[in-house]
């Protein structure tokens, strides 16, 4: 059972095809066959991109040339050179930060990649109650940000819930929040809490699109559950696996409502996201440069990531 | 389901497209969400409105943590409201770059700057002047006293109208008694400091360190003095309660307590250090059993207590003749002393608010005598442009030595590096 | 014991632990739910008090009047919507231009659009709000509606789940001479429900949850969305806890609707039969 069942991706058809064939004047006889559908990928893309480019990537550009001035938000921008790039390189609460952030991302994505996985393929099977204990599982998410970090914290207290259940498990009373070591910990779980289903509907999705039809032709081949997982669902779903694999860091490298709300960033610094750090030290301590350069490290560090992730999974045959 | 999106689309569309944006009529008036305080200040408005059909108010209050993040994104883009309320702590951050247009004293009817002062309580305004300028108006002056559980005194065999404590250390002592433990974890604190902010944690370690002799910043504000044996001395005793004395639960901080003033109406603790406001929002009920008693000192002869306020500042940016308007709304608004005590229990900062006549009732049952007493002898926390930051520094301070047992020498020396960082920049 | 028997016990076991871990899932919700109905002195009662002594109903009402609620509740709406039906439409067909076209600059395209992800929405606020005012979205609905109209995220999820739908599809449409946005919309579009399903609902969720943008970009007591509204329920050191949670409550309701209604999408099995390989 060594081939997948699949269709391979190598033998996919071009998408254009012969320019001799005759075709309906949709776009005007003008054009050759590839130049029209060159053309209609761009105008399918255009409108989105336009929009990404007026009101995200121009504030973004904006954001990049803010980071070589000395802005306090309140008076005009005064040109700083490298200036702010030196001040967080030289500030030890920027690396405390940074490195808090790359321990939350992957803390909070690598379960995920897994766990929302495992959820979807549960969820996927029929059992009684279906659609309720879909809508149940995928609750976390329909939660509220703020009231997530009010119900966690109360959660967190020394004498809530958390201990209380470990508690039935012989774990002693610990104060979550309150200690350096256990703070980032517990922020991370609350984040798998909410990522699992989040991911896992995006993995259902892709579920649903493989079709039957592989599966029984696996089946009578004689393959078993696990074999059918190997060589049907995980080719078909890479596509999928890679939305998943780069959302989640994407995702995870932005929050920081919950330690805003739940611990300002402490204990001692051991929660304080980078976005935080950008937050505070952009609109509290009024020096937007240095948290525009701040940014500007952070976006390096993400699309390098990102790009990365790409490369790998484009060997994989996906790309 | 196509169809339905269509729909949709041309639907967002047309909203989008219909609403026309803000008409800028008459006045707008931005505050923090703050419930004992808004809902006044809506009343205000109305009143104002009655009065003035051609010049309405439109009143706008925010969620406080974010407030001043919008105010500062809108005073950056000159799109903010022509008056808005700000926190004394968060002026300097304003008046130092010229955010704020300087209030004038003629227009509120007073002669001068010197003349608007007398009629304020010594010390009042302050936090609000900036380099012989007033750039904001307020209309209450909190102020933190100590509250103490009558119930858990008597409790302990004492007196909650003679034993309660002057000095810290009487704190200390009485607290030995008051304190309930099971085993080695406490359930019922004797006292402890609130830990939610690190604006309280400020108020606080300016208080000690004032009353101890020395200051968080010098005099000129450019270099930090917070680890001078005055700071370190403050330090000690501010974690001494649960460190040394045990009589506070070591464990309690930002991430353990939703609501920290709630812990003194459920009697979870005895003793406990709130501001003015709290009368109000503990409630007549819970009020029977506590007793206000002036803000603990280190010499009760050289006594320094914490003020704090929110003031009234007006948007430069706008006309002088809508500034003459909002100056008239300012004085409508601190018309009526008596009233803003009576509905939000904030103190008014006016000279004579305690003879006003209905005040002796207030001061028999809402101990309102001694939370004036604490004004007059109050100091306004540092002012500088990087209060956040500095503060952001003390509560970290703070933390290492109340949460992981650090020194209080070895903390404050890296709350003054990080200060000092701070504030060498412009 | 049979294979088939392992088997059938393995199913059970699985549907069992299902459950249970529902459970877990749920305790969150099951105190924030007790909570609403709880005295405020009562909320943060520790040890945990489960249930309340005596239900108070009256939160709700209580909690619902403090401000506009309705308005804030409606405001969300219209935003989530809005912002969910635009990125429907535009990122569908950017995905399905990313995936099914080649042309020159293709891949910088999507990196572009992969980009405008990785910044934190704090540091681009202020700019993004200059950009909406230049466009006079500033403290109306449109301002609301339209910065958020589009985002990568959908574009993303659509690029990677239109990739893996048969070219031969595709081909087929375009020999009966069908138009490039008829194919799209007739073979493209139905025979994406999931991923649709799956981006309507995050997409309303996000939406609905809006905080800080809504924030910067209106003023208008009447423009606030629901988290404002909840955030505004907090004073400076006291809050009504019990209320609060009432009001979180009836904001999870909305999100909850959607997903079911977005259930049907996740049917198995899209039919395939009667396409030639």
């Amino acid at each position: 059972m060594a081939e997948s069942y699949a269709p391979a991706a190598k033998v996919r058809p071009k998408a254009g095809f012969d320019d001799r064939l005759p075709l309906g004047a949709a776009w005007g006889g003008r054009l050759s066959l590839r130049a029209r559908l060159r053309w209609a990928g761009f105008l399918f893309v255009l409108p989105a991109l336009l929009h990404l480019l007026i009101f995200k990537f121009y504030p973004m550009l904006e954001a990049a040339r803010l980071s070589f001035f000395r802005y306090d938000l309140l008076t005009p921008p005064v040109f700083n050179g490298l200036l702010n790039y030196k001040a967080i390189w030289e500030n030890p609460l920027f690396h405390q930060s940074f490195w808090v952030s790359a321990k939350y991302m992957f803390g909070v994505s690598l379960p995920e990649w897994f766990l929302a996985l495992g959820l979807a393929l549960l969820l996927n099977r029929r059992m009684p109650g279906q659609p309720l204990i879909r809508l149940a599982y995928f609750l976390p998410i329909a939660m509220s940000q703020i009231v997530v970090a009010m119900v966690w914290k109360f959660m967190y207290n020394p004498l809530g819930l958390v201990n209380t259940l470990l508690g039935f498990v012989g774990i002693g009373r610990t104060n979550w929040l309150s200690t350096e070591e256990t703070a980032l910990p517990a922020l991370i779980a609350i984040g798998v809490w909410r990522g699992i289903p989040l991911f896992g509907v995006i993995y259902l999705a892709g579920l649903q699109s493989i079709p039957k039809e592989y599966y029984e032709a696996a089946t009578i081949d004689g393959a078993g559950p696990w074999q059918r997982f190997v060589h049907v669902t995980l080719p078909l779903l890479m596509p999928t696996i890679l939305f998943v694999m780069v959302m989640s860091l994407l995702s995870a490298v932005k929050v920081f409502l919950n330690p805003l709300v739940m611990t300002e960033g402490g204990p001692n610094g051991t929660t304080r996201v980078l976005p935080y750090f950008i937050y505070e030290t952009g609109f509290a301590y009024y020096r937007m440069g240095e948290a525009a350069a701040a940014s500007m490290v952070l976006f390096a560090f993400v699309f390098g990531l990102t790009l990365i992730q790409l490369r790998l999974l484009r060997r994989g045959g996906v790309e | 389901m196509r169809r339905f999106l269509v729909v949709l689309v041309f639907m967002a569309v047309a909203v989008a497209l219909a609403a026309g944006s803000a008409s800028a009529q008459g006045i707008t008036w931005w505050e923090h969400s703050n419930p004992p305080h808004n809902k006044y200040s809506q009343e205000l408005v109305a009143d104002w409105n009655k009065k003035n059909p051609n010049a309405q108010v439109q009143y706008e209050f925010f969620a406080m943590t974010p407030y001043f993040k919008k105010l500062s994104a809108a005073l950056s883009t000159r799109s903010a409201a022509d008056m808005f309320t700000v926190i004394d702590t968060l002026l300097p951050g304003f008046t130092t770059k010229n955010v704020l247009a300087p209030i004038r004293p003629e227009w509120l009817g007073y002669k001068d700057l010197d003349d608007m002062k007398k009629a304020f309580l010594p010390g009042a305004l302050e936090g609000y002047i900036h380099e012989g300028k007033l750039y904001a108006v307020p209309p209450i002056a909190s102020v933190f006293s100590l509250y103490i559980n009558k119930n858990h005194f008597k409790e302990a065999g004492l007196d909650p109208e003679k034993d309660y404590p002057r000095t810290w250390e009487d704190i200390a002592k009485v607290g030995q008694k008051l304190v309930k433990r099971q085993g080695s974890t406490i359930t019922r604190e004797a006292f402890d400091f609130a830990m939610h902010s690190s604006a309280w944690t400020m108020w606080y370690m300016e208080a000690l360190t004032r009353q101890h002799g020395g200051s968080i910043l010098d005099a000129a504000g450019k270099k930090c003095t917070a680890n001078s044996e005055a700071g370190v001395k403050a330090m000690e005793v501010r974690s001494m309660y649960a460190r040394k004395h045990k009589i506070s639960d070591p464990t309690v901080s930002v991430g353990t307590n939703a609501l920290p003033a709630d812990d003194v109406p459920k009697g979870r603790v005895s003793m406990f250090i709130s501001h003015a406001g709290s009368v109000a929002q503990f409630g007549p009920k819970v009020m029977e059993h506590i007793k206000v008693v002036p803000f603990p000192q280190v010499n009760p002869a050289k006594p320094v207590s914490i003020v704090y306020g929110f003031a009234l500042a007006v948007n430069p940016h706008i006309p002088e003749a809508k500034q003459k308007a909002v100056h008239d709304l300012i004085k409508h608004v601190m018309a009526n002393p008596k009233e803003w005590y009576d509905k939000t229990s904030y103190p008014f900062p006016s000279a004579d608010f305690l003879q006003l006549p209905g005040m002796e009732v207030a001061k028999k049952t809402r101990y309102l005598d001694v939370f004036v007493g604490d004004i007059k002898t109050g100091v306004f926390v540092t002012r500088s442009p990087h209060f956040i930051e500095i503060a952001d520094a003390m509560h970290r301070a703070m933390e290492r030595v109340v949460l992981k047992g650090e020194e209080p020498k070895k903390s404050l020396d890296q709350a003054c590096t990080d200060i000092d960082r701070a504030l060498a920049k412009k | 014991m049979s294979r088939k028997g392992l088997l059938r016990w393995g199913g059970r076991l699985t549907t069992a632990l299902t459950v249970a871990g529902l459970g877990l899932v749920l305790l969150p919700y099951f105190w924030m739910l007790s909570s609403s109905v709880k005295t405020g002195s009562e909320v943060f009662d520790l040890p945990i008090k489960w249930l309340p002594e005596a239900a108070q109903w009256g939160n709700y009402p209580d909690a619902l009047s403090r401000g506009k609620f309705p308005t804030y509740f409606f405001n969300s709406a219209v935003v989530a919507f809005a912002v969910m039906a635009g990125n429907l439409v535009f990122c569908s067909m950017a995905g399905y231009g990313l995936s099914k076209f080649r042309f020159p600059w293709r891949e910088a395209c999507f990196r572009l659009i992969l980009s405008t992800m990785m910044l934190p929405i704090e540091i681009i606020l202020v700019p993004t709000f200059l950009v909406a005012r230049e466009f006079g979205l500033v403290n109306n609905y449109g301002g609301l509606i339209v910065p958020l109209a589009v985002d990568a995220f959908g574009i993303f999820l659509m690029r990677q789940y239109i990739k893996d739908l048969p070219d031969s599809l595709i081909e087929a449409a375009r020999l009966d001479g069908c138009g490039e946005f008829g194919i799209f919309w007739r073979i493209i579009l139905p025979n994406c429900k999931p991923a649709l399903g799956a981006l309507a609902l995050l997409t309303f969720r996000d939406n609905w949850d809006q905080f800080l943008w809504p924030l910067i970009v209106a003023s208008k007591d009447t423009l606030k969305t629901f988290p404002l509204g909840l955030a505004q329920m907090e004073g400076i050191d006291s809050a009504a806890y019990h209320e609060i949670m009432a009001a979180a409550v009836v904001g999870m309701i909305p999100t909850a609707l959607v997903f079911l209604l977005f259930q049907r999408a996740f049917v198995r099995g899209i039919a395939l039969s009667g396409l030639k390989e």
